[in-house]
């Protein structure tokens, strides 16, 4: 109760007073399944509603570093234009073709989504808003949206296409690389916190933010866990997977409708994704900005309910991401390995190190100013 | 109920795809089967809370290995080629070594599911403790196996980088020029 | 250790040419952006000078053109476009004369190429910037582009304006280009000659 006077806007509210209602008619197994169900959806919708979004934003925030307006015709602003398209996608055509492996080639795009769904339901959206809260909650997210390549590799191999074919080779050969990189700036974080549980990450992040906890180290491993997300998810600098120069739109130049839609919804979540781990690892997830001591203003930003906190973290970063894909041409194959090989990895070897020897010293904020970050 | 349904599901995926994986005569499509089977297992370890597992068979196994697989499958000549299977004495001796492996192992794990049966019924371990584990020196923690199968692993990252590297002053089609 | 320097500064020179990039698109997403909203903006509209939208032949309040009716815009034009249609007009003094009877413009085959423009000797013709030329019939894409009732604007009598080779500076010297616009068509009646001779 006291929950709904000091947050109003929170989500869990509306979540607990549903619980407790379904809980009063019917037996507990019931309101359980109902439950689940009610979660399953809201899931999915979020996801669709998320990537509709995201789609909008894109070419929003693109046509403004072109010196272009974007979409504007659909409603004010074009705010309708990607469920105009959302719409077009689902009545177009699966288009059958001859040779290609069928099992397999429409096989792979679930693989995609489905592996960006597993990943997708472990983030915290806000307080006490996160569909499953492993024990191992990073290392959950690093290994299912590490399935995600199997799809586009067997896309690409079964469309029986060499544009499709090597863009799958290019993406598998980068995506192997770079989620090694990724992984282990997630790590030099966890080496920090202790745990790999979300929520006690953010609840870990109260007072002050993982990225300035471990300083050099924190900002260094941000850094290359977002170079890493980048590539991982085949955007920005690191789009040559699908050169269209090149490979026209490779591993999906064979799919139309609803199957290609599934590359695309995948692709722009993946971006999310990231965004939102990187939110919730280095910039305190959902958490309210919190000054100890000052009882007053932190009760005036738990008013902010949680879920706008993380909307707002993910926002910037996904705009930073935009920022980065509009700022940088794309980079060749053997650039690209270099950069993962030569330079992020023992750069992050290192980084590992030096944050294990920052934890074990004491020199994290928390640890020298107690007083102003402890918790 | 529920968890008794869900076993059996993921049961019957893990039989099916693993005939599927050795009866297909697509190389690939193999490979696809395998994923699924341990895509299934790794189902069963979230069954059983065992969340650390789970994330490391689909980390290790579907996200490495099989990606590694199915690049190798990439690099081979013609792999979409379907493979002729005769009846010869390698497939009937090594159908013959999977049954008595299938034998041994089963028998062991009938005769020991009731010791192992204990562990199961905990709590799921923290990571602490798991780590603790690795990299202690005490009784039941495995600091020199986990330091071993490290050295193993880097040695063959050493061995991959001599056999990728590029023999400056040795190549032999400089020799051929000076021929 | 000298590589391990260089390792170093690689990554710092790196990562200094990266955030100046960053910083250019961050200035260029604050620019005034340049898309056009056309229908709405049909007010306000700049179309540039040089845009060639359709072709039309200037009359002046006399409703007098330019247009000798020499054909040159029609024989230059590379796929047909332009028909010019003259008719014989008896002068003051008695003498039978050529004149522009209709010119006639096909907006659905020009491709806007500009030649008829540049090789017209006495500028009778030009693309106005008056780009919005869609209509539902295709007839209506034929324009005639001298108005009823107009005549040829009265300056010098030009007979051999009608020569393959015009000369730009001809309307200065009128006496030097009577001389020579002969000289040129002889000589291309020479080459013709010589080519059909080899």
């Amino acid at each position: 109760m006291l929950l709904t006077y000091s947050q109003p806007l929170e989500l869990t509210n509306v979540s607990k007073a549903l619980d407790t209602f379904l809980k009063t008619y019917m037996a507990d197994f019931w309101a359980y399944l109902i439950e689940f169900v009610i979660v399953g959806v809201a899931i999915i919708a979020t996801y669709a509603i998320i990537a509709l979004a995201l789609i909008y934003i894109e070419r929003k925030i693109t046509a403004f570093f072109q010196a272009r307006l974007g979409p504007n015709r659909l409603g004010k602003y074009g705010w309708i234009q990607s469920l105009a398209d959302m719409v077009k996608i689902l009545i177009k055509e699966i288009i059958h073709i001859n040779n290609v492996d069928k099992f397999l080639f429409y096989t792979a795009p679930f693989f995609v989504i489905v592996a960006s769904f597993l990943a997708f339901g472990a983030i915290p959206f806000g307080q006490g808003l996160q569909a499953v809260d492993f024990n191992i909650g990073v290392f959950y997210v690093t290994a299912v949206s590490s399935l995600g390549i199997i799809g586009i590799l067997l896309a690409g191999w079964s469309s029986n296409n060499k544009y499709s074919m090597i863009g799958a080779m290019r993406s598998g050969a980068q995506f192997v690389s770079y989620e090694l990189s990724g992984a282990f700036a997630l790590m030099t974080i966890v080496v920090m916190s202790g745990t790999m549980q979300f929520s006690e990450m953010v609840e870990g992040q109260r007072y002050v933010w993982n990225i300035f906890n471990g300083h050099i180290s924190s900002i260094i491993a941000f850094v290359i866990y977002m170079i890493c997300g980048h590539a991982e998810t085949n955007r920005g600098p690191f789009d040559l997977p699908e050169a269209e120069s090149e490979l026209t739109a490779g591993y999906h130049t064979e799919y139309s409708g609803l199957q290609f839609g599934f590359f695309y919804l995948a692709e722009y979540l993946n971006m999310f994704i990231i965004a939102a781990i990187a939110t919730t690892v280095f910039l305190g997830g959902w958490m309210p900005v919190q000054i100890k001591g000052l009882d007053g203003f932190n009760q005036i930003m738990w008013y902010i309910p949680s879920w706008a906190w993380f909307v707002g973290k993910t926002g910037v970063l996904i705009f930073m991401s935009l920022w980065v894909r509009w700022s940088f041409p794309r980079l060749r194959i053997d650039h690209l390995l270099n950069l993962e090989w030569k330079y992020l990895l023992p750069i992050n070897l290192v980084n590992i190190l030096v944050m294990v020897i920052i934890v074990l010293a004491g020199l994290s904020l928390s640890d020298l100013f107690p007083k102003l970050f402890g918790i | 109920m529920a968890e008794q349904i869900i076993f059996y599901i993921l049961a019957i995926v893990i039989v099916v795809f693993s005939i599927l994986a050795v009866s297909s005569k697509l190389v690939i499509r193999s490979a696809t089967y395998l994923l699924f089977v341990l895509i299934a297992t790794a189902g069963l370890y979230l069954l059983l809370n065992f969340h650390y597992l789970f994330a490391v068979q689909i980390a290790v196994y579907a996200g490495g290995i099989m990606v590694l697989f199915i690049m190798a499958i990439f690099l081979t000549h013609k792999p979409g080629a379907t493979m002729n299977q005769r009846m010869s004495w390698k497939v009937k001796s090594s159908a013959a070594l999977a049954v008595s492996g299938l034998l041994i192992s089963g028998y062991i794990i009938i005769k020991n599911v009731v010791k192992v049966a204990g562990y199961l019924k905990g709590d799921e371990l923290s990571m602490q403790d798991l780590g603790h584990s690795m990299m202690g020196t005490q009784k039941y923690q495995y600091l020199l196996p986990f330091e071993v199968i490290s050295v193993l692993l880097l040695a063959c990252i050493v061995g991959a980088i001599l056999i990728a590297r590029k023999e400056t002053g040795n190549d032999p089609k400089e020799n051929v020029k000076d021929k | 250790m000298s590589s391990f320097l260089k390792y170093i500064s690689g990554i710092y020179t790196a990562l200094k040419s990266l955030l100046i990039g960053l910083t250019v698109t961050w200035k260029e997403l604050w620019t005034k952006k340049v898309t056009m909203q056309y229908p709405e903006n049909r007010e306000t509209l700049v179309i540039s000078d040089r845009w060639r939208a359709e072709l039309i032949m200037p009359h002046d309040d006399n409703n007098e053109h330019a247009c000798t009716a020499c054909g040159i815009c029609m024989m230059n034009c590379p796929n047909g476009t332009i028909n010019v249609i003259s008719k014989m007009v008896e002068t003051e003094e008695g003498k039978q004369k050529k004149a522009l009877d209709k010119h006639i413009w096909d907006y659905g085959m020009c491709t806007y190429c500009n030649l008829c423009v540049i090789t017209c000797p006495s500028d009778a013709i030009i693309f106005s910037n008056d780009f919005e030329g869609a209509v539902y019939n295709r007839e209506k894409l034929v324009h005639q582009l001298n108005k009823e009732g107009s005549k040829l604007r009265e300056k010098k009598k030009e007979p051999v304006a009608a020569t393959p080779k015009p000369q730009p500076t001809a309307p200065k010297e009128p006496v030097t280009q009577k001389d020579e616009a002969p000289k040129a068509s002889n000589d291309a009646t020479d080459k013709a000659e010589n080519k059909t001779d080899l």
